[in-house]
């Protein structure tokens, strides 16, 4: 067998190898060049924008485009650059990401481990929440925010994304704990542990790694949003996606590219941080979220 | 509901048994309630809530007046609708195929005990990570028709290079298509080579035993295999397509024109910026029509398999 | 220590009756064994005695006290678990005490507690270790400890011993039977081993399809099977079932079987056979009464003859088993290695019939009774 194999590993499989590389890496660089072509056009300065091509290099290395684009570019009707909203968005996510992965550790534990009569019927129930078009629930949702008087508020943003998150993150830790054993809650019963000793001594220590998966995901996601930042914020409270969109389309005194993509790179910069120290789990969560468990 | 469903037990319960409705006992379901509250009043009440106004003629605010199916009428008979709807089908259509293909033969390709397979990896799937606004916004530039991919093709020498795909209606959606595909064809990578490593090794041994060559392998062995990983990817790629909404926001605004308008900008339109509550939750209406002709089926099918297991 | 008692416990998921009125009571310090196959609700059981499940009918006391309806917690009852259940984020120390911790007992006298356990089991040098780095033989060991360090009125083993390789299984389950010798503690046990049943247990329940089949001593349950299923389910290899004919013979009742050529057997309480006389019945005779010719029970009273052929020999060291078939049955026949038996041989047999059991073809129950 092994001998079959070295006989072909002739020329033509070198040739094929070779190409196979050659493939993987140019779609690596199709990849890559947007994100280098961004970078690259935020280091230069209008002229050499309009002189040069999407490739070539910035004569010297000027952050003026970066610096405009956090704290004065003009988004809509102010001139604050994205920096504060770039606050925001971390005032509404660090709340919703905290919020919706304890509901959802505390829903996954009661759903795998305290099953009651319909219990399984409302998580069938909640998965469909994963999958609504959420233009389904933008009216009534607006009306409820005004009635609740947090419509146009921070508070408003986490509470919206708290409710659509939990299906996600109840999804994630209910297919974690499934595979912990009954029995182990069965002993702590009979040890005397009750419902909240039980998930805080036992439970809770050995799920990091869906702790982890869970936030990298939900905090993705909400950074990411569009939708319900740009139907739901006021004009102080917007989240940096809308700022960015804002800033983008806003087109008196001439388009500046540089600081566009100045200010996409510092919308993208947090989740893409994250992609790179945690890639391993960022995947895990977009599979586990997708393929049930 | 939980309520509900907390009578129902403790009505099953037999007869001449002494109460123990110690506070320990209705944790869980306390525990549950809030989420259970949300999801009852926020998913499943505002759907009821939003096809009852996609049967009024309500504009700026919600009236109730009650019209038939008017708003849907109107709506079938908007031009603007029915070009979002076939960019829809165009822009889902050629999407889902080609991140497909992509993402297929990208985690084929990465299969072949390829050395730097981490770095690879990570390359293809990072988009992913990232904002469709900000995606939209880079691709923006990229295709801008004076300073984009077509000055510097003809800067390169192709001085007849013409790529204005931005700016033409007939051809906008396509960019819509490549933006998309760029976002997320590694995810598709990513889902089908999680696939690929969990496909059965001693299967794969049979069958170059059994003489198959590493592409009849793929075809006829492993790939067949994947038929569930595929429904995933199928399910989730159009789910993503009739949700686009960021996309388009940033990348083309709905323009030039109307002419790339999908049914989630059509609806944010209506509702919120052009007063036309009544048609803005009709088209709601519509595209949760969509992705429940693609959920139902396919949930059936996950649900009858788990069953069968 | 207490006894336990369980007065005409039924369970029902819906429509189906998972347990169909059961009733047990042993005494304080007994050894009891739920044996059946996988579905018979010997967990089921278990877990209702725990309190892990509800009962839909019936009581189940432990002592004097009803403890139906009482919590898990409040049952003070130890339980010992097929996968071991210990918790992977404490170290063995801290999973020994934690049920002590949870009923607030003083931190000095856990720490003693958890030393006389670690002592009585020796599992002193892996009391700082995390239960992922110990074999399984070892959480065995500290699932035990677990159990008796909160000294409980009454301990119950889910099938603990499944999960170890036959060598591990064998000293353990003799670890076992010392540790109630010497505790004198009540024990309820389950599992599906019959052997493990026979060697550990004061009082074995045969279960199956939700009903105790026969409650009685090993003994009991090896000689005098209450029917068919439980006659098959104790002992290894299984009882033999010999279709007989009922014929009469100087005024009494006697068995007559198709080996080589038909034989006729005593049977030792033959005026029950009366009602079958001219019918089909099941012998049942275990292995070890089927044996090759032993001179020195030549013409004892209950003792035949027979030639039958042949099919297999299975040597097993101490025995040959040897296996041959009468009239469409398998039977096994427990014979001396020396004794020259060989596949297609027409060999000579000698049917020891004094502890022989009779059934009824169709109803499965015993006839001799």
């Amino acid at each position: 067998m092994s001998n079959v194999a070295k006989r072909q590993t002739s020329t033509l499989d070198k040739v094929l190898r070779v190409a196979l590389y050659a493939t993987l890496l140019s779609v690596a660089f199709i990849y890559l060049a947007p994100f280098l072509v961004m970078l690259l056009t935020s280091l230069k300065d209008v002229e050499e924008i309009r002189t040069g091509t999407l490739l070539s290099l910035p004569g010297s290395l000027n952050l003026d485009a970066w610096s405009k684009a956090w704290s004065s570019a003009c988004t809509g009707g102010q001139c604050e650059g994205i920096g504060p909203y770039f606050m925001n968005s971390f005032q509404i996510v660090l709340p919703a990401v905290a919020i919706s992965t304890l509901l959802g550790a505390l829903n996954g534990y009661v759903i795998s481990h305290w099953k009651f009569k319909g219990s399984d019927l409302f998580f069938a129930a909640l998965l469909v929440g994963c999958f609504i078009p959420f233009q389904v629930i933008l009216l009534p949702m607006a009306r409820t925010l005004g009635w609740l008087g947090i419509a146009n508020t921070t508070t408003g943003l986490v509470f919206v994304h708290v409710v659509y998150g939990v299906a996600f993150t109840t999804l994630f830790f209910r297919n974690f704990y499934q595979s912990i054993p009954g029995e182990l809650v069965k002993a702590a019963r009979l040890d005397g542990a009750g419902f909240f000793t039980i998930f805080w001594r036992i439970i809770l220590p050995v799920s990091t790694p869906i702790i982890v998966v869970t936030v990298i995901w939900q905090f993705t996601q909400i950074w990411n949003d569009f939708l319900f930042g740009v139907a739901f914020s006021g004009f102080d409270t917007q989240p940096v996606t809308v700022a960015l969109n804002n800033l983008v389309n806003t087109s008196f005194g001439g388009k500046q590219y540089n600081v566009d993509m100045a200010a996409a790179i510092i919308a993208a910069l947090p989740t893409l941080v994250v992609y790179v120290l945690a890639g391993k789990y960022f995947v895990r969560g977009l599979t586990a979220g997708s393929v049930k468990g | 509901m939980n309520n509900n469903a907390a009578k129902a037990e403790s009505a099953a319960t037999p007869a001449g048994r002494p109460a123990r409705l110690s506070l320990a006992d209705w944790m869980p379901k306390l525990v549950m309630a809030p989420t259970v509250v949300t999801t009852i009043v926020c998913i499943y009440g505002y759907m009821i809530w939003t096809a009852v106004l996609s049967f009024t003629n309500s504009r700026m605010l919600p009236t109730y007046k009650f019209v038939g199916f008017d708003q849907y009428e109107k709506l079938f008979n908007n031009d603007r609708w029915m070009v979002a709807l076939s960019n829809l089908g165009v822009f889902g259509g050629l999407f889902i195929l080609i991140c497909l293909f992509l993402g297929v033969m990208l985690a084929i390709f990465l299969d072949q005990k390829i050395r730097v397979e981490g770095a690879i990896r990570t390359i293809y799937l990072y988009p992913m990570a990232i904002s469709f606004i900000v995606t939209g916004t880079a691709w923006k530039w990229l295709l801008n028709p004076t300073n984009g991919i077509e000055k510097m093709m003809i800067e390169l020498g192709f001085e007849d290079f013409k790529f204005d795909w931005l700016t033409d209606p007939d051809m906008v959606v396509y960019c819509l298509v490549i933006a998309a595909v760029w976002q997320a064809s590694g995810f598709v990578m990513a889902l089908f080579l999680a696939g690929l490593r969990g496909v059965d090794g001693e299967m794969i041994k049979a069958a170059q035993l059994d003489g198959a060559s590493i592409f009849t392998t793929y075809r006829r062995i492993i790939l067949p295999s994947l038929k569930p990983v595929f429904f995933s990817a199928l399910v989730i790629l159009s789910h993503i397509a009739i949700k686009s909404f960021d996309l388009v926001a940033a990348l083309t605004n709905g323009g030039p024109g109307y002419s790339s308008d999908l049914p989630a900008n059509f609806m944010y339109a209506h509702a919120f910026t052009r007063s036309q509550i009544g048609l803005g939750a009709a088209s709601a209406m519509v595209m949760l029509g969509c992705v429940l002709a693609i959920l139902v089926p396919y949930l059936y099918s996950e649900l009858r398999g788990e069953r069968h297991e | 220590m207490a006894s336990l008692t369980i007065d005409n416990v039924k369970k029902r998921y819906g429509q189906t009756e998972i347990l169909k009125g059961i009733n047990i009571s042993i005494a304080a310090g007994e050894f009891l064994i739920l044996v059946g196959p996988s579905g018979c609700g010997k967990s089921t059981l278990m877990n209702s005695i725990a309190g892990l499940e509800d009962v839909s009918e019936g009581r189940i006391l432990i002592g004097d006290k009803d403890v139906t309806f009482a919590s898990p917690k409040d049952r003070d009852i130890a339980m010992v678990f097929q996968s071991y259940a210990l918790y992977p984020n404490m170290t063995v120390a801290e999973n020994i005490s934690f049920g002590l911790e949870m009923r607030k007992v003083p931190k000095e006298e856990r720490e003693a507690e958890v030393q006389r356990v670690a002592d009585m089991l020796q599992i002193g040098h892996l009391l700082k270790r995390k239960p992922a780095q110990l074999s399984g033989g070892q959480r065995q060991r500290v699932a035990m400890g677990r159990a008796l360090a909160r000294r409980p009125k009454m301990y119950l083993f889910d099938e603990p011993l499944s999960n170890l390789d036959a060598k591990l299984r064998v000293e353990m389950r003799t670890e076992i039977k010392k540790l109630h010798q010497k505790l004198g503690t009540t024990i309820v046990y389950v599992t599906h081993d019959q052997i493990e049943a026979m060697t550990l247990a004061d009082r074995i329940a045969v279960m199956k399809d939700g009903e105790v089949q026969q409650l009685g001593t090993p003994q009991e349950i090896y000689d005098n099977p209450a029917n068919l299923f439980v006659a098959g389910f104790m002992g290894s290899p299984a009882m033999n079932f010999v279709p007989a004919k009922v014929v009469e013979q100087n005024g009494s009742y006697a068995l007559e079987l198709q080996a080589a050529a038909p034989t006729v057997v005593p049977f030792p309480k033959a005026e029950k056979l009366a009602a079958y006389v001219g019918k089909s019945i099941l012998l049942g005779l275990r292995p070890e009464m089927i044996t090759e010719p032993q001179p020195h029970k030549e013409g004892a009273e209950f003792v035949t003859t027979a030639n039958v052929e042949v099919e297999v020999t299975e040597p097993m060291g101490a025995d040959t088993m040897v296996i041959t078939r009468i009239q469409d049955a398998e039977v096994n026949c427990r014979c001396n290695p020396a004794y020259p038996a060989a596949p297609g041989k027409v060999i000579e047999l000698m049917f020891d019939t004094s502890k022989a059991v009779a059934f009824d073809e169709a109803t499965g129950q015993r006839i001799d009774l």
